[in-house]
């Protein structure tokens, strides 16, 4: 059952400048994960905002858990809507300590709201001294009070900007595991905004990626990556290489070499073949690969990528093996094992 | 589906109370644009005839020469405390804005004093080397004194934005000036001097605006101007509309340095390109440089406050025992609580305002307090005259139709109401920036996530912003309070029949020949205004 739906929702800053978010509907689904995807003014924490209710749509539905929210020029406060959120800053309230910032939002009984709110805290880990203020606190913890506090008087959804941006490397794989542990646990829907894709292919259960205010696709990582719908949605979990080829009735002529496939037959003038750079290998020479110029070779301790030339200049790049050497040759095999075909005009 | 109240987003209290404080704001301006469309008064052609040239020669000479000598003492002083070390330069970067503690017309009065007959130079000069002078040993009571005492007072308003400005100078720009040749002097023509130039221009329009609104130097040296052509009209002629005329004149001249002064700046921004630039090192002159720089700031400091500090302790000596009595304590009594109250509300004002534009997502709710606060650059007797004319009609309007009298009470004008309210208008600016740097500072983060938590926008201001901003908002009150208690022109004319404050009376016993007496009112109004300056100068040191 879905808790939110966005029904074609429209939103300018200035009537002069572009849309910040421009017909976008969706539906997210009670206890899952999303991940809202895109660059910087792709229009990702604008639609986080209209969500919260910080911002206001200029046209477009919004309902939460069956109420609709926002209808045109009308909305719901954002104090009615029982939305939790953490933000990029953290937002903690520095005059009040850890125990009275999560106590804030909370209602009831001063027992009912001091043992919710110490639980809550245990919940998220943070093992610090609860009279503490948030400047006491590491990034790390402050981030867990923060979660904490947004969670503590159980929101409808959960909202969190850019979560994993302020976390150095190290501690970042960490704290993306942690987080999506804490809120599976709690079973609350949640929808996080980030500019890395790692973020959310590792963390969310569905992703939907932005460009320019409008929604390119919403689905589950694994088919965004391996069928996106467009280039962009393609590129924007890594680079895909592009080689011009020419179909004909066995398989696709390329500077690099011939292709066998069957499919080739299919398409008439000339095509692009794109693939990443995991999709290929590179073997031994044994004369039915592809062959190029090894240009240039870059390690990265897990994976080497070897970018190949042929003689006019096309350059693409495989992903290899660590161990493998380069040493004394100048020339490279490889095949593809999964490329897309585009017409190319 | 459920349905749930709804609202619209774009309206919301502190808009509503944004606009409304917006109109009484605005009120004298209205009037003053209202009745332009009037005739104008009986004494206009008179006035336009006889003194109209002469209040515009006297205005635009004055203007300029202020300019002129604000710059040299401003720029001089601000250059070499942020370029130079040298003894006691430390001290003279917060001396040198003690002057700003002295109303212009308190500087007047003590400097005739000083150089006449019976002061301390002439007394001086006579006893120990018997030379005789007639009357004063300068005269100052004209035009170039005018310039000289406004421009000792308000100089500093120069220097605090240039010396600024310098300091957020980059180190490595002035090096590579040097790298590329150039010595100091040249850099600083060519490269630091340029930078400064929106910083030294907003401080010279900050001192015009002063200028502009000085009534008590001017009147006291005799040189006629707008402002005292207005009093002129209003109080010994009683001609309202040609007061309004006096005004509206002004007002061009206000507008006039607001467009030269924003057209200047333009979009530029030169200083801090980089947040993280080192503020350009101090260099050690020789020795004689270091007693030249020294000395340049020492007399700078001793004419524009020391020496007339002193003066007024000296007179302060020989009449307190006179002057400090019931009545003067009821004086103190009045004029504090008048700026306290003034300090308050224009703080809660602001609050509004800026909380308005804190939740408002639109823009127009930005002009609006823009217009708002822009009462710091009207001059007080044009806020004057446009509040006391509307008042009037009130009053006129409340006797005549809810008492059917014949003749007008006071209701609204000629009481402690018309004067806060013109105070309010004055120095709304005064109050509202402390508090929007503060609401800057805390960011809207906290805000927002205080109303996710279901907390209304009334609470959260209560429970999360307003504690935040506590210092800012006490500034606030603090910088208001000092300006209403320097104030005169306003003061003089809304004030209640024969109700005194520090200023006023101050300002009516040294022109009644009561300078020494004066001195006590005088030295209570410097003594409270020193405290913020201090305080303002730390907190841009912290900057």
């Amino acid at each position: 059952m879905s808790i939110l739906t966005l029904q074609n929702v429209n939103k300018k800053y200035n009537q002069a400048m572009e849309f910040a978010i421009k017909g976008v509907s969706f539906d997210v689904k009670e206890g899952e994960i999303l991940a809202l995807v895109g660059e910087s003014g792709s229009g990702k924490t604008t639609l986080l905002r209209l969500i919260a209710g910080l911002e206001h749509p200029d046209s477009g539905i919004i309902s939460l858990s069956g109420q609709k929210i926002v209808e045109g020029k009308k909305s719901v406060p954002a104090h009615e809507r029982q939305v939790g959120m953490v933000f990029q800053d953290y937002a903690l309230f520095p005059h009040l300590t850890i125990l009275e910032n999560v106590k804030f939002g909370l209602k009831g009984s001063k027992e009912e709201v001091d043992s919710t709110s110490r639980e809550t805290l245990k919940l998220v880990g943070l093992k610090e001294d609860f009279s503490k203020y948030p400047h006491q606190l590491s990034g790390g913890q402050q981030q867990r009070v923060a979660l904490a506090r947004a969670i503590a008087p159980n929101p409808k959804i959960l909202l969190m900007d850019e979560p994993f941006s302020n976390l150095d490397a190290m501690l970042k794989d960490q704290v993306r595991e942690e987080i999506r542990q804490i809120i599976k646990k709690t079973g609350i829907t949640a929808i996080f905004v980030t500019h890395d894709t790692k973020d959310a292919l590792s963390t969310a259960d569905r992703i939907a990626i932005l460009h320019k205010g409008y929604l390119q696709q919403i689905d589950i990582p694994k088919v965004l990556y391996e069928n996106p719908v467009n280039p962009y949605v393609a590129n924007f979990f890594g680079k895909r290489n592009e080689m011009m080829a020419i179909p004909t009735e066995e398989g696709f002529h390329t500077s690099f070499g011939f292709i066998t496939d069957p499919e080739a037959k299919k398409f008439k003038g000339k095509v692009k073949l794109l693939f990443r750079p995991e999709h290929g290998e590179v073997v031994q020479r044994d004369g039915q690969q592809l062959t190029g110029k090894i240009v240039k070779i870059s390690y990265f301790g897990s994976h080497q990528m070897v970018k190949l030339a042929d003689d006019e200049g096309q350059r693409v790049t495989i992903r290899t093996n660590p161990g493998r050497s380069f040493d004394g040759i100048d020339r490279a095999c490889f095949y593809l094992w999964k490329y897309d075909v585009e017409e190319a005009f | 589906m459920k349905a749930v109240k709804r609202s619209y987003y774009w309206w919301n209290k502190w808009t509503g109370y944004s606009l409304l404080i917006l109109l009484l704001v605005a009120t004298p301006l209205i009037t003053i644009l209202i009745k332009l469309f009037d005739s104008p008064g009986g004494s206009w052609s008179h006035i336009a005839n006889t003194l109209l040239f002469g209040y515009f020669q006297n205005t635009i000479f004055l203007l300029l020469g202020v300019a002129a000598l604000t710059f040299l003492l401003g720029v001089s002083t601000a250059w070499l405390v942020s370029n130079y070390e040298f003894p006691g330069r430390k001290y003279f970067e917060w001396l040198l804005i003690l002057p700003l503690g002295f109303p212009g017309y308190i500087m007047a009065y003590t400097y005739v004093g000083i150089l006449d007959y019976t002061g301390p130079i002439q007394v001086f000069l006579r006893n120990t080397f018997d030379i005789h002078f007639k009357g004063s040993l300068i005269d100052i009571m004209n035009l170039p004194g005018a310039i000289f005492i406004l421009s000792i007072t308000l100089f500093p308003y120069v220097f605090l934005i240039t010396r600024s400005s310098f300091l957020q100078q980059s180190k490595t720009l002035q090096e590579a000036s040097f790298l590329l040749g150039a010595n100091r002097l040249k850099t600083f023509i060519k490269v630091a001097l340029p930078m400064a130039r929106p910083a030294i221009v907003a401080g010279i329009a900050l001192a015009s605006m002063e200028v502009l609104n000085d009534y008590g130097t001017v009147k006291y040296f005799g040189v006629n101007t707008f402002t005292t052509g207005i009093f002129r009209a209003w109080f010994s002629m009683g001609d309202s509309n040609t007061a309004i005329y006096l005004a509206a004149i002004l007002m061009v001249f206000v507008f006039v340095i607001l467009f030269l002064e924003s057209i200047q700046r333009g979009n530029r921004q030169y200083a801090a390109v980089n947040g993280l630039q080192k503020p350009t090192a101090r260099i050690h002159p020789t020795i004689g440089k270091k007693i030249l720089y020294s000395g340049i700031c020492l007399s700078i400091f001793l004419l524009s406050f020391f020496i007339p500090f002193l003066q007024l302790l000296n007179w302060v000596s020989m009449t307190w025992d006179k002057v400090v009595n019931k009545d003067f304590f009821l004086l103190i009594y009045r004029s504090f609580g008048l700026a306290a109250v003034s300090g308050l509300l224009i703080v809660v004002f602001s609050v509004i305002m800026l909380y308005a534009l804190r939740l408002s997502p639109f823009k127009w709710v930005k002009n609006i307090t823009k217009v708002a606060t822009l009462g710091y650059a009207i001059p007080g007797a044009v806020i004057a005259v446009g509040i006391m004319i509307p008042f009037i009609g009130l009053d006129k309007w409340i006797y005549g139709t809810l008492f059917s009298s014949k003749t007008a009470g006071l209701f609204f004008s000629g009481t402690l109401f018309a004067l806060v309210f013109a105070y309010i208008v004055r120095f709304m600016a005064v109050g509202y920036n402390p508090v929007e740097a503060g609401f800057q500072k805390i960011g809207i983060h906290v805000n927002e996530a205080s109303r996710l938590l279901g907390i209304r926008s009334t609470k959260t201001l209560w429970k999360i912003d307003l504690p935040l901003i506590k210092t800012s908002l006490v500034s606030g009150i603090i910088l208001v309070f000092v300006d209403v208690l320097k104030e005169l022109p306003l003061t003089l004319i809304l004030r209640p029949f024969n109700y005194q404050t520090l200023a006023t009376k101050a300002f009516d016993m040294a022109t009644n020949e009561m300078i020494a007496e004066s001195s006590n009112a005088a030295l209570i109004i410097i003594l409270t205004g020193i405290i913020p300056i201090i305080f303002l100068n730390k907190l841009i040191e912290k900057r």
